[in-house]
């Protein structure tokens, strides 16, 4: 046993050094490729600086009680967020029915509809959006129905595992004297996922506020599209009390989801 | 003996609320202009249209390699910025390391910062310093603080509490305390959390790219703008391979780090 085990450097550090390197050259070539120089952020800091000092400052929140449209605007994203978590949420949970090993017996249509939901999940919602602005007109409208092809794709998948996720027992015991298949769903498996989808649909509406604002930027209409019409005519006082306004609004959308999501699921169970 | 005594008491507790949100559903359709009427003419006119899409211009496809490759070194170097920045604001943000006026300071400054969707601090950092990949960055960075900040702080406040008292009964300071006790319990968060966010980013900086960050998301917008559905076809086509290749990835990898972490 010499010394030199303890001298030489150690296998596990040796693989975290060539990890730690690895990343170090893949983020300098990056920054070189795209021009991108971490100082110049800071350097010319003054322009962002001055943007807010100067710009933003103080929010012109009349924008809020001379022009009815803003209220309108909040109204519009909250009511596009819910009404995609609604019927994305509905249509998310018919299609896992249809897509969970334990629901549905034919092995063709499950196929199908986990295909479905894969496609729908890489799916860009640039695209969906666009692609309904020019089938129904830059509104509102569009951005809901984009809201709830996202909302399908992000919460079919989760539905149809927590389908999977059943305990089987209840279901197996009602089946031995004599129900049906579909009692079994009706009596063993909805009243078990009942809490987590209904804490789920909740959450869906969090997460459909922002994605509402972002895709109001691109002719979804509401509190977003608001946002991009005042930065575009450089009226930047109006921006910060419309940014104020979306943290807000964010914020007490979260507060509330939280607030229901612990009372269904319980006290420990909200990760 | 059909169930002739209908009580109203039996069904109140699953009636009133279906009558609230009904009622609810019908003043939100009405904000949002959503009727039938126009959902299936749209739908008409959508399907129509895809057949427009058909087929892409495979000529496209070489110019938008350089997009595309853009778009994924923005979230790149916007998870990996992100990722650091948020370690050192988890690190002030749990209370088993930081005083409390330091903890619930940063707290708030990560809560306000997730109620800002990242496409917002977009459009204000493209007004302040210009269009191009910097801002798309620099917003994804600040993005990951939110949420990335607030799932490590959860989880230093939980590690075992033993290792960092032995280091501080040996004489070890707050330094060594999170080198050597706070770290090497979280590293298998870091990672997987990293790469989960690494995916998010990802469809992001394709949103982003539209806004003004430039990248792919840009190619597709433009290429609806000057009508030339063809070319945004192909731009819809390596978005999907892009996603789908990422997410497959970070599955992977996450799936990997989570099998040696339970040999251990």
């Amino acid at each position: 046993m010499s010394g030199l085990d303890y001298t030489l450097p150690s296998k596990k550090y040796k693989q975290r050094m060539t990890v730690f390197m690895v990343i170090a050259i893949a983020v300098a070539l990056a920054c070189i490729y795209t021009d991108f120089n971490p100082v110049v952020f800071f350097s010319e800091f003054h322009y962002v600086r001055d943007l807010f000092v100067h710009d933003m400052m103080p929010p012109n929140y009349r924008v809020l009680t001379d022009d009815p449209s803003t209220g309108m605007a909040i109204l519009q994203t909250l009511s596009m967020a819910f009404l995609a978590s609604l019927y994305g949420g509905v249509i998310a949970v018919i299609v896992a029915f249809l897509a969970a090993s334990n629901t549905m017996p034919y092995e063709a249509v499950r196929d199908f509809f986990r295909f479905l939901l894969s496609f729908l999940r890489v799916i860009p919602a640039l695209a969906v959006i666009l692609i309904f602005v020019i089938a129904v007109g830059p509104s509102t409208f569009a951005g809901m129905l984009t809201l709830v092809i996202v909302t399908i794709g992000n919460f079919g998948k989760l539905f149809t595992e927590m389908l999977e996720n059943v305990d089987n027992p209840p279901g197996e015991a009602i089946f031995s004297v004599g129900a049906s298949r579909m009692q079994v769903i009706r009596y063993s498996i909805i009243p078990q996922i009942l809490p987590t989808l209904m804490a789920n649909l909740i959450f869906a509406f969090d997460v459909n506020i922002r994605t509402a604002i972002s895709l109001g930027i691109f002719g979804g209409g509401g509190i977003g599209f608001k946002l991009q019409l005042a930065k575009s005519v450089l009226h930047y006082r109006d921006v910060t009390a419309i940014v104020t306004l979306i943290i807000v609004l964010v914020t007490g959308v979260e507060k509330i989801s939280n607030y229901l999501r612990r009372k269904i699921l319980g006290e420990d169970k909200l990760k | 003996m059909k169930p002739r005594e209908f009580s109203f008491k039996r069904y109140r507790k699953f009636i009133i609320p279906l009558i609230v949100l009904l009622a609810v559903t019908e003043g939100a359709a009405i904000v949002c202009g959503a009727t039938f009427d126009s959902l299936f003419g749209g739908l008409g006119r959508g399907i129509l249209f895809l057949g427009n899409l058909y087929p892409p211009d495979w000529k496209a496809f070489s110019e938008m390699a350089d997009p595309a490759l853009k778009t994924i070194i923005i979230a790149f170097l916007g998870t990996v910025f992100g990722s650091v920045m948020s370690i050192f604001f988890a690190l002030m943000a749990a209370s088993n390391l930081a005083n409390p006026w330091v903890r619930n300071l940063t707290r708030f400054l990560i809560a306000f910062e997730r109620a800002i969707p990242e496409s917002v601090i977009l459009i204000l950092l493209v007004a302040a310093s210009g269009l191009g990949a910097m801002s798309g960055v620099v917003a994804l960075s600040l993005g990951c603080i939110g949420m990335l900040g607030k799932l490590l702080a959860d989880i230093i406040e939980g590690i075992d509490p033993l290792m960092i008292e032995s280091i501080e009964s040996v004489g070890g300071n707050k330094a060594q305390v999170i080198v050597f006790g706070v770290v090497p319990q979280i590293i298998p968060n870091i990672i997987s959390y990293t790469l989960f966010r690494f995916d998010i980013n990802i469809r992001l900086s394709v949103l982003l790219g539209a806004v003004g960050a430039g990248g792919i998301g840009y190619e597709l917008d433009y290429s609806f703008g000057m009508l030339d559905y063809h070319r945004a076809f192909t731009a819809i086509i390596i978005i999907i391979a892009i996603v789908f290749g990422t997410e497959r990835l970070s599955y992977y990898l996450r799936k990997k780090i989570k099998m040696e972490g339970a040999l251990k």
